[in-house]
Order: C-alpha cells, then structure tokens, then sequence
C-alpha cells in the first residue's frame, strides 16, 4: 500500500557562513518521511544532520528547494506563519532538556498548551496525561533539579506530545543518557510514532537508537549517502545521488 | 491558572533577581529621601504659612516667598472685613534681628511677631495657647526647642536681640528653620525690636479666616482685581506655601542639584537592573528557544522579560518606600525637616517604575539570542 508522503524535501540546498569561510551544510538533499514511521538521520559530526533537521521542521529556510510539511510549503511562509505551523503541528526534544528550573514536570508540560491557548482545566489534565504516558504521572510535582537526566528527558518528551504533534523531531535525544534511560527514551518514541501515527524524526549516532528506528537514513559531507529502509513503495522518496 | 512562568521563575531564582530589586529600592529611597530633604528643608522658607491656620494671606503684590514680605498698608485690613464671608483679620510681622546670648556671638535671627489672642491664627499649629498667653509680657520671645542649644539658652533665660534684651519664656514646636533662626514674640514686642517694623501702620502679612473655607477661592478672586493689585496681593495658604517651595527650589540652585542627583539614581538604577535581568535572560536562552521552537511567537517571550521587570520594579518600589519612612521616622526622631508627601512618593514611585520597564526593555536584546535553530548546531 502507498503511504501518503507528510514531510518531503525536495532538492534542498543549505549553506552557512562562518568567519568568511562558506560551508555547505547540505547540498540537494531530497526524502520523504512517512506518518507512524521512527526516521533516523544518522551520520558523523559535520555531515548536515542537524541542519536538515531545522529545516524539515521550519526552523530555518533553505536556500534552494522546498520542504513540504503537511500539505504546506514551509519555505513560503513568513516567520509568524511558521510559527504558527510549528505551535500547531510540531513538537521537538533536544539533547540538554531545555526544562525551566522554576517550574515543576506538570507546569513544564501544561505551559506548552497555556500558549495554544488551550483552557486551564483541560490544559492540566492533558499535561498530567503525557506525563503518565512517559511514565512519570507520580512524579509531575518535581522540579527539574529533583529528577534524573533520563526523567528530564522524559519530561521533555512529554512537553513535545502533550499537544499531539503530527510532527515530533528530536536531536540526539539519548546522547545524555546511560543505557537503561537511553532504551527508555528509544522506545517511548518508537511507540509515539507507531501509536499515534506521527511522523517522528531523530538526529542521533547512538546505535541503540539505530536499531530500534523503522528507518535510518544515513548522511555525510552535505549528502543523503544511504537509506536503509526498502523504498520501492515511494515514488517521492529519494537520494540526493 | 496558566502557568505564571515570569512570576515563578522570579521566586525560584531570586538570588539571581535580587541586585536588581536591590538597586531599584536603593533608586526609590535615593529620590525619596533626598527629595523630601530638600522639600523639607526648601519648606522652613514657608513655615509662617504652614505652621498657621488662615484661609487666606494679603502682602505686597508680586511676594515671591513667604519669608521675602514686605510691608502692606494697614488700611487693607478694613477692606478685607468688608466681605461678609471674611470672618476674622489679624496681621503678622517679619522682621530679623541679631541674637548675642550670654556666650556672645551674633547669630542672626526672623522675628515673627504674632497675634498673643488666645484663638489666633498666626502660628496657630505651632505655638499652644498657653506660651502664646506669655508674650503678652513686653520683651519676651519664644524659640523652638530645637534652637535652644543653638542659641545657647533655655526657657527662663535671657539674651539681645539688636541691642533690645528679651528673655525666653517658653517654646515652639516645628518652627526649626535650616538656615536662620525662628523667634516668636508679640506684635508689640516685634516692633520694638526691628525698628523697620517700628511704624505701626505696616504689616508683613494680613491673616484672614473665613466663615467658610470653600469660599477661600471666589474671596481671593474678588480681592485680585487690578485696583487692588497695586496695593496689596491675597493668596491661599496652599498657593503661598507652594510658591515660596518653588522659588527656593529655582532660586537657590538646590532643584538642580536634586534633578542631577535624580538622573544619577536612575541611570545607576537602570544599569545594575538592566544588567541583572540581561543575566537572568541569557541563563534562560535555552529554554525559552525551546518556546520559539514550539511555536511561542517572539513577543510572547517578550512579556515574560517585561513580566518580570515589572515585578522587579514593584518588588523595589515597596522596599524603597518601607526605607523611606523609616528614613521619615528618623527624621523626625531627629527633627530634621523632611517633607514625605503623595507628591515625591508618586514620582519617585512612577520614576523607579520606568527604571525597571527600561531595563526590561534593554534586556530584551539579549531574547535575539534564543534562536531555535542554535539549539540544533
């Protein structure tokens, strides 16, 4: 059966400039990633993983080509509109947490849906949801300091779900764990993206996330160099090569 | 609730915050102290009017200060009884002398000579029916208790005053002047001191209470006339106090002084708190690039910076207003004049406000960094 493609880059080329030294992050990249799919973006320090990443996920704007996210051109839309993309459909976990320290695992998550302007009430109790879906409903009142990094972590990806994202994106989000939250944090997002038919896309090296992924696409220098899923079904799919 | 993110993060980290609540309470007690100094101090100029009960002044047309009047013609008094709504005329001289007490030495004095009926109104608030009793006594003065050491003497002493002895039969409460010396005596007495006063046909001031206060203003507007303003002006005691603050203020250089003292505060206020809120914004960065990340648009974050210099701002106001009254007490204590009024609290009060908002707005530069895409590199 044909997937229906959700999140496709089409020939997207991205440099930056660094102290006058022009570096091409990427370069004609093109894929598609599927709904209810684990996608991981794999590949040596340098090789535009994260890059593409910000891209796919409206963060930044390619200088060529296009990301098609949902039906919607990203590199389209003006910055308030991609805002509004991102609160509406994306969710992100980032290697180092990013918790507020003043606030607790429940405030952490609920203040996601205070800016969707979500009501109180409701807010509260998807908050306390997410939190018992990654396994910390008991813990919801502590502070940041008062967890383990794999909770932190944990928190975070409930704060990324709470508003059920269509769209999860995640960059190196077991790099800061040992193995036990490591495999946690892996399977908590394989089973978000199977269960809520998410798209849900990793940047990481860590090979128990590797094993665990539906799909690896492998980058270096700039390039998509493989992708380790069969992709015959998909006519959009594709390598930068 | 939502969740009060500015609020919260302003507790939990309140070490953090804390320069800055200090430095916008350091600002507050800064102006207000210094501000009710001068007022208090620039006020003794006006302590003739405030320190009496009438309703209205009459003195030489274009008095620029309380303490700067000059002679008006006696006739004015029967003029101003004419008015059924005036219920009582009484004058008030201004004179000065040169004191040499038993230890010798000039010290140069205001005479204010005064009403001795028991219900006058000149020094009304400031002298007890009782001492004002006394000067009906020729040659006889009172002098404030905080003068007393000043001019080396004591209730029952004796001294000159341009040659003429007096002696001191009691004091006053709240005449204390910054720069000369208040001694109350009778109008008879005045006049035999200050011979400028000596022909009894003149006043200083005319003192007059009406029926009614409310109709202080329209009684004023009937005696401001062009016929009359050649020979006399009438004032509220509001308007005289008030313009007798504000010559001094402008005259003596010492509202300079207090607006360049003022600007110091307030820019010395605005860096420390922009400075601790800019620190406070940059520990935060990653998270609130989380926010940005999600979808929070900028100006959202914006307000929680805001949010929380607007918190530090009142945090700081109370602090520096609880130091200011203990300051106020002090004072007192003390009997340093120090005027804490509405007025100065006010202005210091909107003055340290914008302080904090300012400097929330500086930090506000630093939110640029919480980039997103940063988080990704």
């Amino acid at each position: 059966m044909t997937k229906v493609p959700s999140l496709g880059v089409r020939a997207v080329t991205k440099s930056y400039v660094v102290q006058n030294i022009r570096t091409e992050a990427l370069r004609d990249v093109s894929l598609t990633l599927h709904p209810g799919e684990l996608s991981l973006i794999s590949g040596p320090s340098g090789c535009g993983k994260s890059t593409l990443l910000s891209l796919m996920s409206g963060l930044s704007r390619p200088d060529r080509g296009h990301v098609h996210a949902l039906g919607v051109d990203l590199g389209a839309l003006d910055d308030a509109a991609r805002d509004a993309f991102r609160l509406a459909q994306c969710g992100f976990v980032f290697q180092g947490f990013n918790l507020f320290p003043a606030l607790d695992a429940l405030e952490q998550v609920q203040i996601v849906l205070d800016y969707q302007g979500v009501s109180q009430a409701l807010a509260a109790r998807s908050a306390r949801e997410a939190l018992e879906l990654v396994g910390l409903g008991q813990r919801r009142h502590l502070r940041p300091a008062e967890l383990s990094g794999g909770e932190k972590q944990r928190v975070a990806i409930a704060r990324a779900i709470v508003k059920h994202p269509r769209l999860l994106f995640a960059d190196e989000p077991t790099s800061a764990l040992d193995s036990v939250n490591g495999a946690i944090v892996t399977a908590l997002l394989r089973e978000i993206a199977h269960r809520s038919g998410a798209i849900v896309v990793c940047v990481s090296h860590d090979p128990r996330l590797i094993a665990r992924a539906d799909r690896v696409l492998e980058m270096e220098d700039g390039r998509l160099h493989r992708d380790s899923r069969d992709h015959s079904s998909s006519n959009m799919m594709g390598t930068s090569r | 609730m939502a969740v009060a993110l500015a609020r919260k993060t302003l507790i939990h980290e309140w070490r953090r915050f804390l320069p800055a609540i200090m430095s916008v309470g350091f600002s507050g007690v800064l102006i207000i102290v210094q501000g009710a100094l001068l007022l208090g101090i620039v006020g003794t100029n006006a302590l003739s009017v405030t320190q009496s009960r009438a309703d209205l002044w009459v003195g030489f047309p274009g008095t620029q200060s309380a303490d700067l009047g000059r002679s008006i013609d006696i006739g004015v008094s029967s003029e101003l009884l004419v008015d059924s709504r005036v219920a009582r005329v009484e004058p008030l001289l201004l004179g000065s002398g040169d004191w040499r007490g038993p230890r010798g030495g000039g010290i140069s004095v205001t005479l204010i000579g005064i009403e001795t009926r028991r219900d006058a109104l000149g020094l009304a608030r400031a002298v007890l029916p009782a001492e004002r009793a006394l000067l009906d006594e020729p040659a006889t003065a009172l002098v404030d208790d905080g003068d007393l050491d000043k001019l080396a003497t004591e209730i029952g002493g004796t001294a000159e005053i341009n040659g003429r002895r007096v002696r001191v039969v009691g004091t006053t409460s709240g005449m204390r002047a910054m720069g000369g010396v208040n001694v109350v005596v009778s109008l008879a007495t005045a006049r035999a001191i200050d011979r400028s006063l000596a022909a009894s046909d003149n006043v200083t001031y005319y003192l007059a209470s009406l029926h009614s206060s409310q109709a202080a203003k329209a009684v004023r507007a009937r005696f401001s006339r062009p016929e009359t303003r050649s020979r006399f002006e009438i004032w509220t005691a509001a308007d005289l106090a008030g313009r007798s603050v504000r010559y001094w203020l402008l005259e003596s250089g010492a509202g300079v002084g207090f607006i360049f003292a003022t600007a110091v505060a307030l820019l010395v206020g605005t860096l420390i708190t922009s400075q601790t809120l800019m620190a406070a914004v940059a520990a935060s960065t990653p998270q609130y690039a989380t926010l940005r990340a999600i979808g929070v648009p900028f100006p959202k974050l914006r307000r929680i910076v805001v949010e929380q210099a607007g918190w530090v701002g009142a945090i700081g106001l109370a602090l520096g207003l609880a130091g200011s009254l203990l300051a106020a007490v002090l004072a007192r204590l003390n009997g340093i004049p120090f005027a804490l009024g509405p007025g100065i609290m006010a202005l210091s009060g909107a003055l340290v406000l914008a302080v904090a908002l300012l400097a929330g707005l500086l930090a506000l530069r630093r939110l640029r960094h919480a980039d997103p895409a940063a988080l990704l590199r």
